[in-house]
């Protein structure tokens, strides 16, 4: 029963990648730019969303999992000139470290506390990264030798399949034994571990495929972007909006987070005549939605049926 | 509610196209001919960057009231970067590949042209730069010319600004009140890495013993260590690199009375908030610039100068001065090259030889280490050191063109010499 | 003369940092909630002592009390259009309301620092001091507003801890940060104590707020570190702890004195974070954490 659903949902997000995937033919290589960093965004969220929605965990430093994966394989390239591929697998692996070192105080401390354990981990990448400006380019941000092409819709296209597979995937992985078990744990471990579940294994698993998947699209954005920056990639505010995408599209539905990076670009644009307040108004939206809408649009879109 | 979820994702579908289809429809069509277009892109909520978009309009009007460029109009495209490389970078490509600019002007800030500048030779775009500083931008010319050759760099580079400086400070610190001793404090950023080299350099043949380098974080809050340090030391003057931060040490310099004056580069000393954002602190500061109010640096300077503070209220920022020149000697290069491709506008923006509104404008040519850098010296920009005085803007150096003598606050114990 | 520096800078800056932490902290104790527009909460204070000051032409002290009072109504704002609406929403699961409150209170810092650098640009703000000039103190020059902002802080740490023990709604609002669910048996409503908590917090970060932006100056960009400073100060002190936030204030203050001055002003923030990871490793509920 479960799993016809899923494979349901998966088939319907599967028709709309490929109805995307012909957009290039309909709008400006703009557009396409603009999608394509809200689709590499989207992945944040999702595996945000995984660690949050799923394990529980209060993670306010999604930026320290790119940031590493990012920035292992920018100064890789930098430094050697490595292939593409290679760094970006580099980087990936550097992000899995990376969860690690994040899930360990996970296990020993909770809610607020572990939020802010997350967010020094942010800070101290942060400090890092100005202190060792010879390796990283400090606040001037790095600059890599290779991007991926210059093509906007064959990078379009990457983004689009990047994003479309790893949402299969955390999104089955969600429904899976092991998402339920995951969800168990994040609202009472305690009783999950009376249940029988290895819930220190299944956390560590949670942090691990979040931190690959952050790693993976924040390497590849510094080959899109042809540059990785604090302010890009690492900085709390980006954070923040990957947080806020999660919770706008909708907790605890791995594709709601894709809905809700594509709605925070998009607003952005829609705003821009606005000027300098097109940020703010767009925050303000973000806030509202938060507000009165706290299920995001998924739970928008579900309202309905649960009345009847 | 998760088992509907499958019931409504053909619903999410439906939104999901129609967000994509806001997004296609929010971004506007382009005419193919038409003006000719400049692409602004600038921090427009800092002091120092919101005088770009300003003075290019400014400029760009000025032009079309006088019948156009080849028969065309100007017609300046602004863009907001809140001071981030990555939505420069988006910016960027929105200008080349939808607003189908022939041309950019953009940021005051070496990191962000850094991450602009390799986009100017992949999508073939020329950008010039109104106030970055960092030689990186043109060193990296000289590596890869032929991808590369798109960016120039219309303002000074740090190691041209140290040279000016240490001018100044042989003329005015050395010759004329007699100091040996020094400190440099600048802050952690990519403009100040050459600057701090060739101060150390410049500054011993200028006459000023360097008797130590302090290199603060652009995050510092509070100064208090820094000076207690630099006063320890017993300098007879502080020479500065700051940019990004001002208003907190100026005031903290003032507020623990630290008895050494300031001297040197502080960006946003340049502006005429400057004394209101610091509550008068800056009294006293001495400081490098291209130009000021009063200035007749050329025949240009005080027109343009007037133009502006008629049209916008205030005084235009450093990088006005550098942006307004910037859209009359591109429009005069696209004038001689007869065309817009790109390649072509390069060349004519090489011979480029303009009397703009901070001295006369001349580009390094493609065989120095830093092509496409403006030439400095007596013949093309000299720059100015000026003092705040009473709330007021005075030069003091090069002499010919000073306003002005200089003073300093009563906390202030200028060298052994007086 | 080192030494007598750190022990003066220190001083100062743990005081700012107490007063700005307290409030952090009574509001957690209360009410459980993390208020991430802190920052932002207190860079408008300033600003708005600033503009007063600047484009009303009035007195510092005019300025100030415009700076607290500013303070005072958004801290009311965020708890009514904000906090409240969430607290009290059904639609929001009881453990998932925390997650909520972060991410409404994060936006709503970011809106309030994008509204101020719409209408007073990025860059840095000083306050006109109350009282200008140096005094010498065991051969340190100290600027004598350093050594108001300290008196002044302690002078509000002072009137709170009479209002928190001397009074009878100070000792309801003690007893609810204690037992939030206690109080109510005792014929008090919660609703009440929060916005009585909420105003006194206003004050405080009206105070903090006027007080470091005659100190040091700050910037819209000063918005997250002001809120990353409050939140490992009172993490470090114990959450809802009031008197461990005030402990940990010094902490934090000397440790970032001290490396400032005898390591570099770069890594000042460095050290506190570190301790910061080793008191949750070691202790997570904080120096003096009831929890």
């Amino acid at each position: 029963m479960l799993k016809s659903q899923t494979l349901r949902i998966l088939l319907i997000g599967l028709a709309v990648v490929v109805a995307a995937s012909f957009l290039p033919l309909g709008v400006s290589g703009y557009v396409l730019g603009l999608l394509t960093v809200a689709y590499y965004f989207g992945v944040f969220s999702m595996a945000w969303d995984l660690l949050f929605g799923f394990a529980g965990e209060v993670n306010f430093g999604p930026t320290f999992l790119i940031g590493t994966g990012a920035y292992t394989a920018g100064i890789l390239d930098n430094l050697y000139g490595l292939p593409i591929w290679v760094c970006v697998l580099a980087g990936t692996l550097a992000a899995v470290v990376g969860g690690l070192i994040l899930a360990l105080p996970a296990l020993r401390v909770r809610g607020p506390y572990f939020g802010l354990t997350t967010l020094v981990a942010v800070l101290m990448l942060q400090n890092f990264i100005v202190v060792d400006a010879g390796l990283t380019g400090g606040e001037i941000g790095l600059t890599v030798p290779d991007v991926l092409t210059i093509s906007e819709v064959v990078n379009y296209q990457i983004a689009l399949w990047f994003m479309a597979v790893s949402g299969a995937i955390l999104f089955a992985l969600s429904r899976s034994p092991v998402g339920l078990i995951l969800q168990a744990s994040g609202q009472d471990d305690v009783q999950a571990g009376a249940l029988g579940f290895n819930v220190t294994k299944h956390k560590l698993f949670a942090f691990i495929i979040s931190a690959f998947f952050s790693g993976l699209a924040g390497a590849l954005l510094v080959f899109y972007f042809g540059s990785a920056s604090i302010g890009t990639l690492i900085d709390v505010t980006v954070g923040v909006q990957i947080i806020i995408a999660a919770v706008l599209g909708g907790r605890r539905t791995i594709l709601g987070a894709v809905l809700g990076a594509v709605f925070l670009i998009a607003m952005s644009e829609v705003l821009r005549p606005l000027g300098d307040l097109s940020n703010f108004t767009v925050f303000a939206l973000a806030l509202v939605v938060v507000l009165v809408f706290p299920n995001g649009f998924f739970g928008l879109l579900t309202r309905h049926k649960e009345s009847v | 509610m998760k088992t509907q979820l499958w019931r409504v994702a053909p619903k999410f579908a439906t939104y999901a196209a129609a967000a994509i289809f806001a997004l296609a429809m929010a971004s506007p069509g382009h005419a193919q001919s038409g003006p000719i277009k400049i692409g602004v892109i600038a921090e427009a909520q800092a002091v120092a960057g919101s005088s770009i978009p300003q003075a290019a309009q400014l400029a760009a009007d000025e032009i079309n009231a006088s019948g156009g460029v080849n028969g065309q109009k100007i017609e300046i495209v602004s863009y907001d970067n809140h001071s981030s490389a990555a939505e420069s970078v988006r910016a960027f490509q929105r200008a080349a590949n939808e607003d189908h600019v022939n041309a950019v002007i953009a940021s005051y800030i070496s990191e962000v042209v850094l991450a602009l500048e390799p986009w100017t030779g992949r999508l073939k775009t020329v950008m010039v730069t109104p106030g970055a500083a960092s030689d990186v931008i043109t060193q990296n010319i000289a590596k890869d010319y032929d991808h590369l050759k798109y960016t120039f760099h219309g303002y000074l580079t740090s190691t041209s600004i140290a040279d000016l400086v240490c001018a100044a400070a042989k003329d005015l610190l050395a010759t004329q009140l007699h100091l040996k001793s020094t400190v440099v404090m600048s802050e952690d950023a990519a403009w100040t890495t050459p600057l701090d080299a060739e101060y150390l350099k410049c500054l011993p043949e200028a006459g000023l013993k360097v008797l130590d380098h302090i290199r603060l974080s652009p995050d510092t809050t509070d100064f208090t260590p820094i000076f207690n340090k630099i006063e320890g030391q017993k300098p007879d003057v502080i020479l500065t690199g700051i940019s990004h931060v001002g208003v907190q040490p100026t005031v903290q310099w003032k507020q623990q009375e630290v008895p050494i004056p300031m001297f040197g580069i502080s960006s946003q000393a340049t502006n005429s908030s400057f004394w209101n954002d610091t509550n008068g602190a800056v009294e006293g500061v001495l400081y490098q610039a291209v130009s000021g109010p009063d200035v007749a640096v050329t025949p240009k300077t005080l027109p343009f100068v007037n133009a502006f503070k008629t049209k916008f209220g205030n005084f235009p920022s450093y990088a006005g001065y550098t942006a307004y020149d910037e859209v009359y000697y591109i429009a005069d290069a696209i004038k001689r090259a007869g065309s817009t491709d790109p390649d072509k506008l390069v060349t004519a923006m090489e011979q480029t030889d303009w009397i703009g509104t901070i001295g006369r404008i001349q580009f390094k040519g493609k065989d120095t280490g830093n092509p496409h850098a403006l030439k400095v010296g007596p013949d093309t920009i000299t720059g100015l050191m000026l003092q705040w005085q009473n709330g007021k803007q005075v030069n003091l150096w090069p002499e010919k063109l000073a306003n002005g003598k200089m003073k300093f606050p009563s906390f202030i114990k200028v060298g052994s010499a007086q | 003369m080192l030494f007598w520096q750190i022990l003066i800078d220190g001083f100062a800056v743990g005081s700012l940092y107490a007063l700005g932490a307290m409030g952090f902290a009574l509001i957690f104790g209360v009410s459980g909630v993390l208020n991430l527009s802190h920052g932002a909460l207190m860079v408008a204070a300033v600003v708005a002592a600033w503009a007063a000051g600047n484009d009303l032409h009035v007195g510092p002290y005019a300025g100030a009390a415009i700076g607290v009072l500013v303070g005072l109504v958004a801290s009311l704002v965020t708890y009514f259009a904000v906090v409240r609406p969430l607290q009290n929403s059904q639609k929001i699961r009881e453990d998932e309301k925390e997650i909520f409150i972060l991410t409404a209170t994060l936006l709503w810092g970011i809106m309030i620092q994008e509204l101020i650098a719409y209408f007073y640009t990025n860059n840095a703000k000083t306050v006109s001091p109350i009282v200008g000039g140096v005094i010498n103190i065991a051969g340190v020059r100290t600027p004598a507003n350093e050594l108001f902002t300290a008196i002044v802080c302690w002078i509000v740490i002072g009137v709170l801890w009479l209002l928190v023990n001397r009074t009878r709604a100070g000792k309801a609002v003690l007893a609810a940060s204690m037992n939030p669910r206690g109080v109510t048996l005792l014929g008090i409503e919660l609703p009440q104590i929060y916005i009585a908590v909420w105003a006194i917090y206003g004050v405080l970060i009206g105070v903090a707020g006027v007080l470091l932006g005659m100190f040091l100056g700050v910037s819209s960009y000063s918005v997250g570190p002001l809120t990353a400073s409050a939140f490992s100060i009172v993490v470090l002190g114990g959450l809802g702890s009031v008197s461990g936030a005030l402990i940990a204030a010094y902490v934090v203050g000397y440790l970032e004195t001290m490396t400032a001055y005898l390591i570099s002003p770069a890594y000042r923030t460095i050290p506190a974070l570190l301790l910061l990871v080793v008191v949750m490793y070691v202790r997570p509920r904080g120096l003096l954490g009831r929890r």
